[in-house]
């Protein structure tokens, strides 16, 4: 259940990831609560509970030609285990312009997609034909569990929210010295009276969804009030559907002629990340890009592909200025070498200094 | 009268390309015009020496290279690895802790900065508007070694004696002084014949594991950059 919350918190769900991100990649993922200790309550444990394990292979949605994933249990593991970054491309409805910090879902690079598939870790979901199958063959039984489940989501949801609008009253009266009136308060709105408590927390009270404003609130002690539910907007799939269907005929990503030089690279344990941002193809770094600056401004080409010199200079120059090397490479063609991932070869371009 | 219509006399190195290009070589003239072009360039603007322009590889079948290339010793090492750069520096600290100790603290900041001795390198001339592609670094590459091969070894004296402009002052010289390439450029830098004796550029620099070559491009303005490209992957320098 706290999973199934976390998922539906945008807010939360952006904490998450983030969290999870920095402390896997950094190796720091034994103990959450002592890196940060004032983290929101809920986000804290959603950390620690979520199950972050994850099965070979995995799905990766294909959507308009795009590689995505949606799973931070997945996008975390493939940053971990096969030095694959992607792109975060997720905004909040919330915060719109900021791109910063981008959520899920991750976009792949067809390059990406294709390595992971390749090599067996992965299998291609055309997500449309998916969802379309999925949820028109889906069963009475299943149709009915999956509403229940989201009813009690939403239940959960408004006790929790519940829970915190009386938490932050006390602690606000806490503050002002004025505990023994809450106490008092307390023991007479058990009583009788339950008008004293809807001063406190307008503004939460305003946004609490389903609370008409004209009835009173129920009192603290009777909290599990069985007709407050939350509306919940499902914003994931999977569940209801489940990932079974699993097509063999989905093709391999089409990818770029700079494909090898890609898999190279990779293969190399370089982090290869898209780099137009930085003029070229791929920005190849020796490690997490979290935690390496990046060694090769890289393009890829076929091995007899014509290019300008100025370019090669151009990259030269470019890459020299911010301590890169500028790197092309590709693969080399009626080469003796019989092995398939020896016959890449690449150059290092760097500013001679004379 | 006569002034008007005769033509400027040539420049140096008009002088130096008509002079030195051979006639009978594998190579079409223009690719030997660019290599003299660059030589000159490397010589009297970068003050290299030992330059010898290579038509065939200097490996064991001496096939032809794919264009005319140079190699020469530059005055200062061109490329440090950063690995050797590590050393350097680590080293650096070490004789000046050792400096400090003696001194007692006093002229710590005075100990000079070791430099690497010069190493010989190969430089690829080429034209800014020429197309170029893997396949064909690749067979530049493939003709030559790490190190290019000393200029006083046997074996390519005829080649040097054919191709190696040194100037005019050079072209004076009899036949048998143009073996020692450092004769025309001793004159500006005396001290590059024994920099050269003392450390021999061939014992071997451990982190010179991989070919290289200076990539030479020309403009039509005379402009020529200079960059190191390496026949693999090899990180950057952090200078």
């Amino acid at each position: 259940m706290t999973s199934h919350r976390e998922l539906f918190d945008p807010t939360n769900l952006k904490l998450a990831i983030h969290m999870r991100s920095l402390t896997e990649t950094l190796h720091l993922h034994q103990e959450d609560e002592r890196h940060y200790p004032d983290h929101p309550d809920e986000a804290k444990s959603a950390v620690k509970m979520a199950d972050t394990s994850v099965s070979e292979p995995f799905p990766i949605s294909l959507i308009a030609n795009r590689y995505l994933l949606y799973d931070i249990n997945t996008i975390t593991y493939i940053r971990r285990k096969h030095c694959i970054c992607g792109v975060l491309i997720g905004g909040l409805p919330q915060a719109p312009s900021q791109n910063v910090f981008c959520g899920i879902p991750l976009e792949l690079m067809p390059e990406e997609a294709r390595l992971l598939v390749e090599e067996g870790h992965a299998y291609i979901v055309e997500d449309v034909e998916a969802h379309m199958a999925g949820f028109l063959d889906m069963s009475e039984e299943e149709r009915n569990a999956f509403m229940s489940a989201v009813e009690s989501q939403g239940r959960d949801a408004a006790k929790a929210k519940k829970r915190r609008a009386g938490d932050n009253k006390e602690r606000a009266l806490k503050e002002k010295n004025l505990h023994r009136l809450v106490q008092e308060s307390q023991t007479r709105q058990a009583s009788a009276s339950p008008d004293a408590t809807n001063t406190a927390d307008t503004d939460e009270s305003l946004f609490a969804y389903p609370s008409p404003p004209a009835s009173p609130p129920p009192p603290r002690a009777s909290s599990t009030a069985p007709g407050e539910i939350f509306g919940i907007t499902p914003s994931t799939s999977y569940p209801p559907l489940t990932m079974s269907v699993r097509s063999t005929n989905q093709p391999l990503p089409a990818v770029p002629r700079s494909y090898p030089l890609f898999r190279h690279l990779h293969s190399k344990g370089y982090f290869v990340t898209p780099g137009l941002r930085f003029g070229c193809q791929y920005v190849a770094y020796p490690g997490d890009p979290l935690r390496f600056h990046s060694h090769f401004l890289t393009v890829g080409m076929d091995w007899d592909e014509k290019f300008d010199l100025r370019d090669v200079v151009g990259g030269g120059r470019l890459g020299t200025g911010v301590k890169k090397a500028y790197l092309i490479g590709g693969k080399e063609e009626n080469s003796e070498k019989a092995d398939e991932d020896d016959d890449i070869r690449a150059f290092s371009v760097e500013w001679a200094y004379m | 009268m006569a002034a008007a219509t005769a033509s400027p006399p040539p420049s140096a190195l008009t002088k130096l390309i008509s002079a030195h290009t051979p006639t009978d070589s594998t190579h079409p003239a223009h690719l030997h015009h660019l290599a003299l072009q660059i030589q000159h360039n490397l010589q009297h603007q970068h003050l290299w020496t030992a330059l010898t322009i290579h038509t065939h590889s200097p490996l064991a079948p001496y096939s032809p290279l794919p264009r005319p290339l140079i190699s020469g010793l530059p005055p200062q090492r061109l490329y440090v690895h950063p690995d050797e750069q590590v050393e350097l520096l680590a080293r650096e600290a070490r004789r000046r802790r050792e400096g400090k100790k003696g001194e007692g603290g006093k002229g710590e900041e005075k100990v000079d900065r070791e430099k690497p001795p010069p190493e010989r390198e190969w430089v690829l001339p080429t034209h800014v508007r020429e197309k170029w592609s893997l396949r064909r670094f690749g067979e530049v590459f493939e003709g030559i070694g790490v190190v290019p091969p000393e200029p006083t070894e046997s074996g390519m004296d005829e080649e040097r004696g054919a191709t190696s402009g040194r100037g005019e002052r050079q072209e004076q010289k009899a036949d048998g002084e143009v073996n020692a390439d450092v004769d025309t450029t001793g004159a500006v830098r005396p001290e590059g014949t024994e920099r050269e004796g003392e450390k021999p550029e061939s014992a071997a620099n451990k982190w010179r594991t991989l070919k290289r070559v200076v990539l030479a491009t020309l403009d039509d303005d005379s402009t020529v950059v200079y960059y190191v490209v390496h026949d693999g992957i090899v990180k950057p320098r952090q200078n």
